[in-house]
């Protein structure tokens, strides 16, 4: 049996080598889309919102504000409009996300003690910014109402620092474990990882059964003695072997330049994407074995990795997905690389946070692995 | 004598076409056995069940003494096949695709590679073996074929059409192998629609509609031809050949150049009342004489006799 895997792996090698362009697009692909999906997700942080100011009282304690806004990185402040209508207008332009207006008398209003209001106009489409320009706005008013408290209680005879105590008793304290910056980068990277490798194992493996139904060599294969396993595995073997290829230069590009802390566990990431990785080229194997031709091999592809992308927990956390969904997660690999790639990337975890994965991930092997043996015929009924 | 191939009312269906309709065939060890007959015939399905490759609907059939439905992996490792169309790697050489299949046929190390280039040095293709498969010529993947499926000293050859669009040399090389490999003891089925192949065949079966409409050597398909033929040199022939088919009696007419063959019943007073008519019409008749049949009117005997049942069933 052994000897012939090694004939069909042996074979498979030697048609993969000559197919010059195809192996020179296998071997640059995952670097690019590593690349790519990393970069575009690098700024997922807003910063520099478009903002116009509309100052329509122009008092001194309106331009406080003006100044408070300007001091904020999330917000980029484009000048200041005359009227509402410009504002709106700009806004339906979507020149700006967001307007920041202070009503004709806010001075009085706040000098005779009624309700001063500053009013947002935000554009919802983007509902990254709006929250983001919002949650300044309440630092700022914050900020003020503090300050001019503290002055109001030091006219009547409190000192500031008690005055701020009295007004302000209780302070959050924050300690970020794990991934201090809060870069999204951090958190996405080990999907992008998932999701380039996934991407290039399940296309590559699906057509090849299905390449050798349309060149017809497959009939003359299936005339000899060879059994279903000895084509899976031979098959699977040179894949593999590129595949791994490809985790070695996705892990680099990861390490250097997205700082994916791959040295630290390396044993056990590469673990993780060896096991994912022949879960993945056991998946295209299946697709392989019961696909007609090349075309419809892809398609199956496709409609088995568009799901994985949304559901799998690669871009957003598993825990935004509703309870009902989550089942279907499951089913995919992904799922548990994605969470174990960040443990332990994120986190340092090691083995014994991870295992469960590693021997979840090896389940998956071995079922898609003899599913795809089992449904594949060498008769036709 | 053993048989090496043995059915019994074997029958394939796909859907609500019968491609094969309960076939009887026997076919002796060591004999070369040809299967003739029109495309959709049923040859290259009824080979297909024989290699294993595809289920029969019903009836059975035995190949080297293994049931095809029990055993077809059994099978597949004593018989050798080579598909109509041509079926193997482009992107390999010739020596990588004989190596390739010696190895998926278990052959080991040393003998594997030892069959290989005697294998190839056999069908003429040793001075070629490091092309590209892709790159040779029609006949020359014809002969690397019929090497894959000998690579393994297969006991029963199955070779759908190995001479498709070859010309006459390069189908005359692949007799010589064909022979060779029987002289060696091998059961051979060949499948083919040229006649002439035919005729270098032990024993012929004549298909029609997934069914045998005539089966001997080819000597006794000749006697047994259930036609009168008569072969009429006149001129113009066109016309001639339209009396002739007017006439009570005949039941086919076919064109040869400058003479006609006129198949009818029997041939008594037939010779006469052909005489009489085409002088009638103004025909000029050079001679008209009872002809021994050859296969291919043989052929079209059969197979209007066939096309005749259907029509009255």
């Amino acid at each position: 049996m052994l000897a012939v895997v090694g004939h069909v792996a042996r074979k498979e090698t030697r048609q993969i080598l000559r197919d010059r362009r195809s192996l020179l697009l296998i071997l640059v692909m995952p670097i690019l889309l590593t690349f790519l999906f990393g970069k575009a997700l690098e700024t997922g942080e807003l910063r520099q919102i478009p903002s116009v100011i509309l100052n329509q009282d122009g008092s001194p304690e309106s331009n406080v504000i003006v100044t408070a806004f300007s001091t904020y990185d999330e917000v980029q402040l484009q000048g200041e409009v005359a009227t509402l209508q410009e504002a709106q207008d700009l806004l339906a332009q979507g020149k700006i996300k967001a307007a920041i207006v202070i009503p004709q008398g806010f001075m009085r209003q706040i000098e005779t003690g009624e309700e001063a209001q500053l009013q947002l106009l935000l554009d919802g489409t983007d509902n990254n910014s709006a929250p983001i320009v919002e949650g300044v706005a309440r630092r700022v008013i914050q900020r003020y109402n503090t300050e001019r408290a503290i002055k109001g209680l030091w006219a009547r005879g409190v000192r500031p620092d008690r005055g701020r105590r009295l007004i302000q008793p209780v302070f959050v304290h924050r300690e970020i474990r794990y991934n201090p910056g809060l870069q999204y980068l951090s958190y996405v990277m080990p999907g992008v990882i998932g999701l380039t490798l996934q991407l290039l194992t399940v296309m590559l493996m699906a057509v090849t059964i299905p390449r050798e139904r349309e060149r017809g060599t497959l009939d003359q294969l299936m005339a000899t003695p060879i059994t279903r396993t000895e084509l899976i595995l031979g098959k699977l073997l040179p894949y593999f072997g590129i595949s791994l290829l490809n985790v070695a230069t996705i892990l680099f590009v990861a390490d250097r330049w997205f700082n994916v802390p791959v040295l630290e566990r390396l044993p056990l990431l590469l673990a993780l994407c060896a096991l994912f990785v022949l879960s993945s080229l056991a998946t295209g194997l299946l697709i392989s074995t019961v696909s007609r031709s090349q075309f419809q091999a892809v398609q199956i592809a496709v409609f088995y990795i568009l799901p994985v992308f949304m559901l799998s927990g690669a871009y957003a956390p598993i825990e935004a997905i509703p309870d009902y969904i989550r089942p279907i997660s499951s089913l995919f690999p992904l799922m548990y690389f994605s969470r174990a790639v960040r443990a332990v990337t994120l986190r340092g975890a090691g083995l014994p946070l991870v295992w469960k994965d590693l021997v979840i991930l090896g389940g998956f092997v071995l079922i898609l692995l003899y599913w795809a043996v089992l449904s594949f015929r060498k008769r036709v009924a | 004598m053993s048989l090496a191939i043995e059915t019994a009312n074997l029958t394939r269906r796909f859907g609500t076409v019968t491609a094969v309709a309960g076939l009887n065939l026997s076919v002796r060890t060591g004999e070369i056995f040809g299967f003739l007959g029109p495309n959709g015939a049923g040859k290259t399905t009824t080979i297909r069940m024989l290699c294993g490759l595809l289920l029969p609907s019903e009836g059975t059939a035995r190949v080297a003494g293994l049931d095809v439905r029990r055993d077809a992996e059994a099978i597949k490792r004593c018989v050798g096949y080579m598909p109509q169309r041509f079926s193997l790697y482009g992107d390999l050489t010739a020596e990588e695709n004989l190596d390739f299949f010696a190895g998926v046929y278990r052959l080991s190390g040393q003998e594997r590679r030892r069959r290989a280039s005697e294998t190839l040095a056999r069908v003429g293709l040793a001075d070629r073996r490091r092309e590209l498969t892709e790159h040779l010529s029609g006949g020359l993947k014809q002969r690397l074929a019929l090497a894959c499926a000998l690579v393994h000293s297969p006991s029963i050859l199955f070779l759908d059409e190995p001479t498709a669009g070859a010309d006459p040399p390069s189908r005359q090389r692949i007799w010589d192998l064909l022979y060779e490999a029987a002289a060696e003891g091998r059961t051979i089925l060949v499948t083919t629609h040229y006649v002439e192949e035919a005729e270098r065949c032990q024993t012929i079966g004549f298909m029609h509609r997934g069914r045998f409409i005539g089966l001997g050597s080819p000597e006794q398909c000749k006697a047994e031809m259930g036609e009168a033929l008569l072969e009429v040199d006149a001129l113009p022939v066109m016309q001639a050949a339209a009396v002739a088919r007017r006439l009570d009696g005949v039941t086919g007419v076919s064109i040869y150049g400058h003479t006609l063959r006129v198949f009818a019943k029997t041939t008594t007073h037939l010779r006469h009342h052909l005489q009489e008519a085409l002088v009638a019409q103004g025909v000029a008749v050079k001679s008209i004489r009872a002809v021994a049949p050859t296969l291919e009117d043989v052929f079209m005997s059969l197979t209007r006799g066939a096309q005749d049942d259907n029509g009255r069933g």
